[in-house]
């Protein structure tokens, strides 16, 4: 018996003593992280600028390319994924994703299957398309031309589905003017039009053969992508090959893309991504965590990293029912807007490393340096300042704060659980008296997308748009004409519709400053309490350029990067013969 | 023994039938559905074309409707096609099976070799120090959460070795050497967990065989140790390990959902997680359907196996 005892003990100690030691190697330092966060950004800062070297020229051909992707139907029909643009083509591409504010005041537009647009009037828009493009060539396409006559097909195909349809239920009919023309003719003026056929919800172009074979796209995966999809095992991963017959070529006139292959890993857990990584089963992948990021700089000490502050996707914020009692209170809006210290949350969710946000995306209000990004230019709403909340308050008739309920659900990469608690814990040094009610995951996202309403106030991101554009991200989500799948708190606001209408009509010269005008009205009434957006963490293996393009940060986000990405002769040798190989 | 086995047939048939009613009221209870989980974040669709949406994929037509289509489907093999990735059911269902199969068989083997030996020298060796340090491990393997161990394993070995199991199933007949460097790991973390349980169940069921008399007739009759432990003790103390060992089976076919997660080998478990998060009604109603059979199956299976452990026991 006494054995045994030693023996348990010994045990016990043994595990005590290596998950500690373990624990050591992943976190080394003399000091909690905690507080080795604020050096740690420094030196991000200093180390690896937003903007990358541009990668070495000439690129190197060959290699099989690894990433993560969350993709879970190869079919446009079903649903869309970013990366699905690696096989299928939009009528054109974003030459500059819209991460970066220096280059929102230019929209650059790649051309791939239009080469050319014009502006009939703003309800009419004619495009011309590139010649001599070609399908995947495998039955029952075969490598047939791309024609005029695809591009009607695939929009009165997917213009009305759930996923593409924000952007295409604008288009009224499209018309064959010849074998590479087609004309737009629009249900509602647009001067802009051209920057909704950008790739991002908009309507990819499809052959009809595929779609009508057995099996449909699914089973017959045909488009004009740089890649073709070779093999799609749901749940653990894709390989797509080389097309050999693509037609864009980069900026020297070689053929892209310069990899053979590429390889998806349908990735769920961080900790899985991170062994993959390390392992070099990974050449490319997000990091969702400053925590995260430091313990792979760590291990992988020659690893690139590509730190891109993010435009508004993946923030922290709030939607209210703001049709109810107390939340259509003005006062009540800005006090709790006012009872949040954002630079707290920043250093609760993502240990200081994040920016704050607005009612929309600063660049989309005209603050195009990151300088910009200020407290002064957000307006006191935003300031942390818990007496002038508490006066808010009593003003509103609720001198003693009131109970809420606050709505949240854990979703993979973000942490609302530590920011739903720390919001409670704000609220209540102002009297708001917060129940936290945690939500099955998929009941938060019917939530989140205003299919089913939320009781009071909900934890979640902000609405966003696929592209930089005003229209996705402020007028269909503000504007007091549409449901709550689009305007999720229901906002209802005359002023607001005016000036919404009035930059929706405008033909382009007086829409900045409507934007701000937008900006302005929106931060001051509160709709909608946002705190703070973290940037972008994209890391490389030392021997993957991923993309030649400085604006795209990653290739599940962007296609073109994966069409630019390369790898130099260090990199593991891969088939791409099968997925499992 | 032919009409035992014909009423618990008709009895699995029975609970069938329920299991198909229940899953397929059950999931459309839950909120959201297959078009809302399917929706890209940016994505602002109009109620109108979400309406339109779900009636492309059926969902707008009745209850009754609906589960008159997917059993009569079901009855023929049918299980309908997948509302997310468009593909037949049973082939979506198949090649997590063949998988989780895998991971199955090759964790309960793992669990086996550990826990029978151990549990018999536990049992004949009661009160030693073996005994004890075997019974410590018993307890260590329940302590220990395999998600845990997982997660500690799959990060040291790529910090160490720069190496975790690869990505991508392959069957063991098709491509051995990968099938067993990527199931090998996973197997026996889930296994370690498997061979505490039924160590613990081989050593007192072996305990309380060995104090029958006819063991020790055996005994007095001046057969070797060594033959009647084996021969007379441990096929007749099988009896309960063999119903844990049946438990077991069928909830590791039922998947081992963190264990895939966390290598990244998508068997049944993950399959049906996936499922019931996106809403994917007809996989899930495939997927439930699947494992009630297979639980039925496997339970006859167990009881008519004990006819055989323990010639004894008869059916009627």
């Amino acid at each position: 018996m006494k054995t045994a005892l030693l023996s348990l003990a010994t045990v016990v100690f043994s595990l005590v003593f290596w998950s500690s030691w373990a624990l050591a190697q992943e976190k080394p330092g003399d000091a909690p992280f905690a507080y080795a966060a604020p050096a740690f950004i420094k030196e991000l800062d200093t180390r690896y600028p937003a903007q990358p070297p541009v990668p070495p020229s000439p690129p190197r051909y060959g290699g099989v390319l690894h990433f993560p992707a969350v993709v879970r139907a190869f079919d446009p029909m079903v649903g869309y994924r970013p990366e699905l643009a690696l096989v299928w083509d939009t009528l054109t591409e974003w030459e500059a994703t819209w991460y970066f504010p220096e280059v929102q005041r230019t929209p650059m537009i790649r051309k791939t299957l239009a080469t050319s647009w014009e502006m009939v009037n703003p309800s009419t828009w004619i495009f011309k398309l590139r010649q001599g493009v070609k399908f995947h060539n495998r039955p029952p396409v075969n490598g047939r031309e791309m024609t005029a006559e695809d591009v009607k097909y695939s929009y009165e195909l997917l213009k009305d589905k759930a996923q593409y349809s924000t952007r295409a239920a604008l288009v009224k009919t499209i018309t064959v003017v010849d074998r590479y023309t087609v004309k737009f003719e629009l249900s509602m003026a647009d001067p802009k039009f051209y920057l909704n056929v950008v790739d991002s919800l908009s309507p990819v172009i499809v052959p009809r053969e595929a779609v009508e074979a057995p099996g449909g796209l699914a089973e017959n995966p045909i488009g004009t992508g740089a890649f073709v999809l070779k093999e799609f095992s749901p749940g653990e991963g894709a390989l797509l090959v080389k097309n050999p017959d693509y037609y864009l070529k980069d900026k020297d006139g070689r053929p892209l893309p310069y990899v053979d292959a590429v390889r998806l890993y349908f990735t769920k857990d961080a900790a899985t991504e991170s062994a993959l990584f390390r392992s070099k089963q990974l050449d490319v992948m997000r990091v969702s965590t400053l925590d995260q990021l430091y313990a792979l700089m760590r291990t992988v000490p020659d690893l690139m990293l590509y730190r891109v502050p993010s435009f508004g996707w993946g923030d922290y914020g709030m939607s209210m029912a703001i049709d109810k009692a107390p939340f259509k209170d003005l006062r009540v809006r800005q006090a709790l807007s006012m009872a949040i210290n954002r630079d707290i949350v920043s250093e609760v969710i993502n240990k200081g490393d994040a920016a704050l946000y607005g009612p929309f995306p600063w660049a989309l209000a005209g603050f195009t340096k990151r300088a910009d990004y200020s407290y002064a230019n957000l307006g006191p709403n935003y300031q942390y300042n818990p007496k002038e909340a508490k006066q808010l308050l009593a003003a509103a008739g609720y001198p003693n704060g009131f109970e809420m309920e606050l709505e949240w659900a854990e979703f993979q990469g973000w942490d609302f659980n530590a920011f739903v608690q720390l919001i409670a814990r704000f609220y209540g040094d102002i009297g708001v008296r917060v129940k936290l009610r945690q939500l099955e995951t998929s009941t938060w996202l019917s939530k989140a997308a205003g299919v089913q309403p939320f009781n009071q106030m909900l934890a979640a991101l902000s609405p966003i748009g696929a592209g930089p554009s005003f229209m996705d991200w402020v007028y269909l989500r503000y504007h007091g004409s549409f449901p709550k799948t689009m305007n999720r708190e229901g906002i209802s606001d005359p002023k607001l519709d005016d000036l919404l209408t009035s930059w929706r009509t405008d033909p382009g010269d007086k829409r900045p400053q409507l934007q701000r005008a937008t900006w302005d009205h929106l931060r001051k009434n509160v709709y909608r309490i946002t705190t703070i957006v973290p940037p972008h963490y994209r890391i490389t293996q030392s021997y993957a350029y991923a993309g030649a393009n400085p604006y795209c940060w990653f290739p599940g986000y962007c296609s073109y990067e994966a069409k630019t990405a390369w790898l130099t002769d260090k990199a593991p040798g891969r088939k791409f013969d099968k997925f499992a190989q | 023994m032919r009409t035992y086995v014909t009423r618990r047939l008709l009895q699995g048939a029975l609970v069938l039938w329920l299991v198909s009613l229940l899953i397929f009221s059950l999931v459309r209870i839950l909120p959201g559905d297959a078009v809302i989980m399917q929706l890209d974040q940016a994505a602002a669709p109009t109620p109108e074309v979400l309406a339109r949406a779900r009636q492309e994929l059926g969902l707008d037509r009745s209850f009754l409707d609906q589960y008159r289509t997917w059993i009569a489907g079901a009855v023929r093999g049918d299980l309908g096609r997948s509302l997310i990735t468009r593909r037949p059911v049973t082939q979506e269902l198949l090649k997590r099976i063949n998988l989780t199969a895998h991971l199955a068989v090759m964790s309960l083997t793992i669990a086996l070799l550990i826990a029978l030996p151990v549990g018999v020298f536990s049992a004949v060796r009661q009160d030693t120090t073996g005994d004890y340090v075997g019974r410590l491990l018993a307890i260590l393997g329940l302590s220990i959460p395999d998600f845990w161990l997982a997660t500690v394993v799959i990060t040291f070995l790529a910090i160490w070795f720069r190496w975790i199991p690869p990505v991508g199933f392959a069957p063991l007949w098709v491509d051995p050497a990968r099938c067993l460097s990527q199931l090998t790991i996973p197997a026996v973390i889930i296994g370690v967990r498997l061979a505490a349980v039924s160590m613990r169940m081989t050593r007192s069921s072996l305990l309380e065989v060995l104090r029958q008399d006819y063991i020790r007739t055996a005994r007095a009759k001046g057969a070797r140790e060594g033959a009647v432990i084996v021969r007379h003790a441990v096929k007749n103390a099988c009896i309960p390990v063999v119903t844990i060992i049946g438990q077991q089976f069928s909830v590791l076919l039922g998947g081992t959902v963190i264990v895939e997660f966390i290598f990244l080998q998508p068997g049944v478990g993950s399959l049906m997680l996936d499922a019931v998060l996106l809403r994917d009604y007809t996989l899930i109603q495939g997927a439930v359907l699947f494992f009630a059979t297979v639980i039925v199956v496997i339970n006859l299976l167990v009881d008519v196996s004990y006819a055989w452990f323990d010639p004894r026991l008869r059916y009627r």
